[in-house]
């Protein structure tokens, strides 16, 4: 018998103006294990995230968190257990590194020793302890990457919520951030474009296109060459758990 | 790490003597020319000292002074706010337009309301009122039901409202008499004086308790500076923090207007001033934000009452000669992302 999900989501849409950008999504995440959230671009994967860490409401529809209702969860509970790299851009100017790291464990009551030890052990993890102290207005694309990583590693949640975590990243740390949120052993609902990355990581995927979920399951079965044609209109097929494209149709 | 913290005592304790000082030799200080020797006697109100000085001392420069300080910690602190929730470091207290909201009120009331009526609702009142009718507009012009505030659209709506108010302060001057027109600018640029103690409770009260409120949300403020969507994904009530932060801003620069005119450039200047000194995390940035806003006010008023003395110049007119340099270089500074 399958353990009770950390989190269902049913029937659930969403709407701005004219536009439907998620239709009655519904799919449930077992905990300890690793989902890719597939589509092509503006299929629906942020939008879904975005109400996942509670920065949009759904329409309609329920998302149940270890079977609690979403909109009944204190914000700061909530985001104790749910922890969120997002894609947003900012200026990070007049803070230094280890204050931003520091943020990350809010939703958390902790005595200042272990937030300390916390957020340095993270920003450790994600190769930035030696700057702890730096400015962080000069930190490059990559770096301000690691820094939000390193955030969400020192929440430690019970469930990672990736909207495209190898952004910006090089080949080293997409690995190495990757490998450490895996050995966590949380839940983990990340985003991808790179199917490579998609294909090493996720126990299964989850495939988005045009709001609706379209397939889920392992991402050799989810893509096959009539998906891949369809959604992502390519021509390629899934050889030894590889992606082989062969270009665009 | 603890260099750091040593830095940030030093420069508090600095802070906190420089404000002492300026503040002594504010009421020590004046267009009056006194004997040194009796204005100690009248400031430590000692037995033999002359009963005048120590009326002026006590009954003018000090409440003047206190008034002035405070105006200088609200704007700093508004200023703060202003910068922090709009994620922009050149926002400003006056940009949602409430000095010019205060302005037409207040022009209106010296050039049309009948001087009578004017004088018993008191003008500060009603300037107040004008700067929050400003303030509510520009609130309602940005804020949609489903998505809260946008950023960009109050910008657009506080440029709007003052722009349309500075037009109605330009009507009266132009409709009014010559003299009446110079009494309306006289309190337009802002001034300190003829400050009585009766004068200083809105400030003395509002001041401290928000300096407090929002060093208590310092964190939460640090994590607005990530972005709204980080900031949501940590649990902080975005919209309703910066809806009750705007209202705080526009409280503390109404009282400032209405207590001292239109002081301009604190709220923008000072706040840079202090993140350059110490960073950008709130729990040093408010406190010694506050600090700064109060010393440079404290300093500019004395040099308003001793630069033409006995002449005294209006605040906003020295404010802005002396605030112009750094906020170009800051300015600069913004421009090569530093």
């Amino acid at each position: 018998m399958a353990s009770e999900p950390i989190l269902a989501v049913s029937n659930v849409s969403l709407r701005k103006g004219q536009a439907l950008l998620l239709d009655d999504v519904s799919f449930v995440l077992q905990p300890g294990r690793f989902y890719g959230l597939l589509g092509p671009n503006g299929a629906g994967k942020s939008s879904l995230l975005k109400i996942l860490y509670r920065a949009d409401k759904a329409s309609s529809g329920s998302i149940k968190l270890s079977g609690q209702e979403l909109a009944t969860i204190p914000r700061r509970a909530y985001a104790s257990r749910v922890g969120a790299l997002v894609q947003e851009s900012v200026s990070l100017s007049g803070l230094s590194l280890l204050e931003v790291v520091r943020l990350g464990l809010l939703p958390r009551r902790l005595d200042p020793a272990e937030i300390d030890t916390r957020s340095r052990a993270a920003l450790d993890d994600v190769g930035l302890s030696h700057r702890a102290d730096d400015d962080a207005t000069h930190l490059s694309g990559g770096e301000q990457q690691r820094l939000f990583f390193a955030q969400i590693l020192a929440l430690a949640p019970d469930l990672y919520l990736l909207d495209e975590p190898h952004n910006h990243l090089d080949l080293h740390f997409q690995y190495r951030l990757l490998d450490l949120v895996r050995q966590r052993g949380a839940t983990i609902l990340a985003s991808f474009h790179d199917m490579g990355l998609a294909a090493r990581y996720c126990d299964e995927v989850l495939l988005v296109d045009h709001g609706r979920i379209v397939g889920q399951g392992p991402i050799a079965n989810v893509l096959s060459r009539e998906r891949l044609a369809e959604t992502y209109r390519v021509d390629g097929a899934f050889v030894d758990g590889r992606l082989e494209v062969r270009g665009a149709v | 790490m603890e260099k750091a913290k040593g830095r940030t005592a030093t420069l508090f304790t600095l802070a906190v003597v420089t404000l002492v000082a300026v503040s002594l030799a504010g009421v020590y200080w004046g267009t009056a020319d006194l004997a040194w020797d009796a204005r100690l006697k009248a400031l430590l109100r000692l037995p033999d000292a002359e009963r005048h000085l120590e009326l002026i001392i006590w009954e003018w420069r000090l409440p003047r002074v206190i008034l002035v300080a405070l105006v200088g910690a609200g704007l700093a602190l508004a200023g703060v706010l202003m910068q922090a929730l709009l994620r922009n470091p050149l926002a400003d207290p006056y940009l949602l337009g409430l000095s010019s909201g205060a302005s037409a009120a207040a022009a209106a009331a010296i050039v049309w309301l009948p001087a009578a009526f004017v004088a018993t609702v008191s003008l500060p009142v009603l300037a107040f009122a004008g700067a929050m009718s400003a303030f509510l507009i520009t609130l309602g012009l940005s804020f949609s039901p489903g998505r809260g505030l946008d950023r960009l659209v109050l910008i657009l709506a506080g440029i709007a409202v003052s722009l349309f108010f500075q037009s109605i302060t330009a009507f009266f001057l132009h409709i009014a008499d010559p003299h009446v027109t110079q009494q309306a600018l006289q309190w337009l640029m802002g001034s300190a004086a003829g400050t009585k103690w009766v004068d200083l409770w809105p400030l003395a009260i509002t001041v401290p308790i928000l300096i407090v409120v929002a060093y208590a949300f310092a964190p939460m403020l640090d994590a607005i500076l990530l972005g709204d969507e980080r900031a949501t994904a940590l649990g902080i009530p975005v919209n309703v923090l910066r809806m009750g932060f705007f209202s705080a801003a526009a409280l503390l620069t109404g009282l400032s207007v209405a207590a001292a005119g239109i002081v301009g450039f604190v709220g923008l200047i000072v706040p840079h001033m202090a993140r350059l000194l110490i960073g950008a995390a709130h729990k040093r940035l408010i406190p010694l934000s506050a600090l700064l806003g109060a010393i440079v006010l404290v300093v500019v008023d004395l040099m308003c009452r001793i630069v033409l003395a006995p002449k005294e110049l209006p605040l906003g007119v020295l404010l802005a000669l002396l605030a112009a340099p750094p906020f170009v270089l800051i300015l600069r500074r913004v421009r090569r992302g530093v």
